[in-house]
């Protein structure tokens, strides 16, 4: 059990890779091991999560896979709810080789069904009162988390003046930021989201580049804490993250490349800005779709250049898989966006 | 420093010189010094390498004030203390001897200090401090660092960092063991001491432990990683980051009235930042002190410092060779 535990520890620790000489990496083999196992070390303190209990949380993505082998080193049941549109058949037998119950609710609409997927959860919670959610979108343990992140930071780079990642739940970026931001007052957080994602007021639709983004708002987003919002469609990330493989060895997944494409513009326009960008995971799992020539041939518009800069949008505004766009979000809430532009977020549904 | 603490059960052996050589008695006369401090540049919560929470701090070593201990070996039981009634200092000269072998071994200890009680300067861990040095001495016997601060945390409840002199780490102050070396020595600075307005002293064995909530726990997470960094990169700035920031933790908990009017001189003359005793009256203004006219700097803040009205005003030098204008 120590072992796993030591391991896991190491597991979740990222490698940093300095991209330019005044741009890091911190590259992730499976960063939500990091919010995972630091949710299910406080839910063993606190007794929310007793020997041999049970563990359920709606996911589709990695955290499902860090919880289940945090899970199955430690000896909990475990039940991962998601949506039968977007489950990953190799994904999905990961899992279960760790024991997980994957649990695919059907999802018609194929928006990934959140609603029908948390009405599962809370009927199990409430007919199995003891098992323990993590609530990876709302803890705010998520963003705690990350205070082991900020630290291997300074204690890698020092002082750090700009910090770029994508959002998904809010968790890494947040929190990361946050820590960050008490030491270093003037940091710069630049948020990497994707077209028809909602997270920064864009109107929901069908999205290519999965792992970022969301079609619901978790509370770990913090509007007020981001300088600047880009989206990145599928196709730049996806040639991003094969130039970093190409140049800098580095076999990250589609979303490290947005993250990494954001990063790298800031940082040639910013000489004298220290500025660190997290990547959240490996490629592996992509190699079938964005590691994979045959699949990308079949892509509209692939194959593309990386592009130099981004797209100021001066109202917010869904665009096309091979477009980035940015906006000045300024640390503001949400609601203080959507108010400026109520009239024109509407006309573009 | 000296915080309550659980008391502990008695001394225990696993410490002990378990080869239990004899020592040749009778034992010599024995002196031991131990400095003082200034505070704290960190005092928080922290995990150690069994994931578990400790309390800790990372100490700000003064070390032009001294606590002296004299340790007389005589042929009557137990340790009589000059001044009288020092309980803490004869329990860790007890201690000591029965550390290092010596069974029912007696003698009379003198302790000379001009470390002011009851500010933060660790008066009380000095005196204890020289005493254990002082019988180690008495008995020819130099003790390891991580030893002399495992007695002295036994000896009166909580320690701080002085047994291990200048070198930078951090401490767990009711254990009495390093949580984690930084390795080296702390980057070059210049303090302008002085003492809060009110200037009363404080009572530590009184106060209240301070309840950390999730999110400090993980700025202090954060901040010791600045602090190793400071300490890798000698770069006094982080330093004073680090330490303005656990003063502004230290605020929540052991306000200082006069402590935002610090932050503002602090600023004004450029400095890296400003530390505090977390239990005792004293502020500390950092500066770079290899910075050019760093020593100049340090006598205009401490004039400033002074018009203000603070009390106790010390100019003086970490790992510094700069030459002090008091």
């Amino acid at each position: 059990m120590t072992a796993g535990v030591d391991y896991l520890r190491a597991y979740e620790t990222p490698r940093f890779a300095q991209l330019a000489p005044n741009l890091t990496a911190a590259c992730f083999s499976l960063m939500k091991l990091m919010p995972a196992r630091f949710m299910v070390d406080r839910a063993e303190a606190s007794g929310r999560l007793e020997r041999e209990g049970h563990i359920i949380e709606t996911t589709s993505g990695t955290f499902g896979l860090a919880i289940a082998l945090l899970a199955a080193v430690r000896g909990y049941g475990l039940t991962l709810v998601t949506a039968s549109s977007l489950v990953d058949l190799k994904l999905k037998r990961r899992l279960e080789h760790l024991g997980a119950k994957v649990v695919a609710i059907d999802d018609p609409q194929g928006d990934g069904n959140q609603r029908g997927r948390l009405q599962y959860l809370q009927k199990t919670l409430q007919d199995n009162p003891d098992t323990y959610w993590p609530r990876q979108y709302d803890s705010p343990e998520n963003r705690l988390a990350y205070a082991r992140l900020a630290d291997l930071v300074v204690r890698s780079l020092g002082r750090v003046d700009c910090l770029v990642g994508c959002v998904g739940t809010g968790g890494s970026l947040c929190g990361t930021g946050g820590f960050l931001r008490e030491i270093f007052p003037d940091l710069r957080i630049i948020a990497v989201d994707t077209h028809r994602s909602m997270l920064f007021g864009q109107p929901v639709g069908r999205r290519m580049l999965r792992g970022l983004g969301n079609s619901v708002l978790p509370d770990n987003v913090r509007h007020e804490m981001i300088d600047d919002i880009h989206w990145v469609g599928a196709l730049p990330a996806y040639a991003m993250a094969h130039g970093l493989f190409r140049d800098q060895g580095l076999f990250m997944g589609p979303t490290s490349g947005a993250a990494a494409l954001v990063a790298a513009w800031f940082a040639r326009k910013n000489p004298e800005a220290s500025t660190l960008v997290i990547m959240p995971d490996e490629g592996h799992r992509h190699s079938d779709t964005a590691y994979n020539p045959e699949w990308l041939a079949n892509l509209k518009d692939w194959p593309i250049s990386i592009p130099g800069e981004p797209t100021s949008l001066e109202r917010i505004r869904p665009a096309g898989e091979t477009a980035w766009t940015r906006f000045p979000w300024n640390r503001q809430t949400l609601g203080s966006v959507l108010a400026e532009f109520d009239g024109s977020l509407r006309e573009d549904r | 420093m000296t915080q309550r603490g659980t008391p502990r059960s008695g001394y225990q052996t696993n410490w002990s010189n378990t080869n239990n050589e004899n020592i040749a008695l009778p034992l010599k006369v024995g002196v031991g010094r131990a400095h003082a401090h200034h505070g704290e540049f960190l005092q928080g919560v922290f995990e150690g390498d069994d994931g578990r929470l400790y309390r800790g701090l990372v100490t700000l070593p003064l070390t032009s004030q001294e606590s002296l201990a004299t340790f007389w070996p005589d042929e009557r039981d137990g340790i009589r203390t000059r001044p009288a009634n020092r309980t803490k200092a004869a329990r860790a000269a007890a201690l000591t001897l029965e550390h290092i072998g010596i069974a029912g071994g007696g003698g009379e200890l003198t302790i000379e200090s001009p470390i002011l009680i009851g500010h933060g300067y660790g008066s009380s861990t000095a005196d204890v401090i020289a005493s254990i040095r002082a019988v180690a001495a008495a008995a020819g016997v130099t003790l390891r660092q991580s030893t002399v601060a495992r007695l002295a945390v036994t000896a009166e409840g909580a320690s701080d960092a002085i047994a291990y002199s200048d070198q930078a780490l951090l401490f767990a102050h009711r254990e009495g063991r390093a949580i984690e070396h930084f390795g080296g020595e702390f980057p070059p600075l210049l303090v302008v001491g002085f003492r809060d307005g009110s200037g009363r002293p404080i009572d530590t064995l009184r106060m209240r432990r301070a309840r950390y909530d999730s999110e400090e726990i993980g700025v202090f997470r954060v901040l010791r990683g600045l602090a190793y960094r400071s300490i890798k990169q000698q770069d006094p700035r982080l330093l004073g980051r680090v330490a303005t920031m656990s003063a502004l933790i230290s605020q929540r908990h052991l306000p200082k009235a006069s402590f935002s009017a610090v932050l503002d001189i602090a600023r004004d003359h450029d400095a890296c930042g400003v530390q505090v005793a977390h239990s005792g009256t004293l502020i500390g203004i950092l500066l770079d002190a290899v910075a050019p006219g760093a020593a100049k700097r340090a006598a205009e803040l401490a004039k400033k410092v002074g018009g203000v009205g603070f009390k106790g005003i010390h100019t003086f030098a970490v790992n510094a060779e700069a030459r002090i204008i008091q």
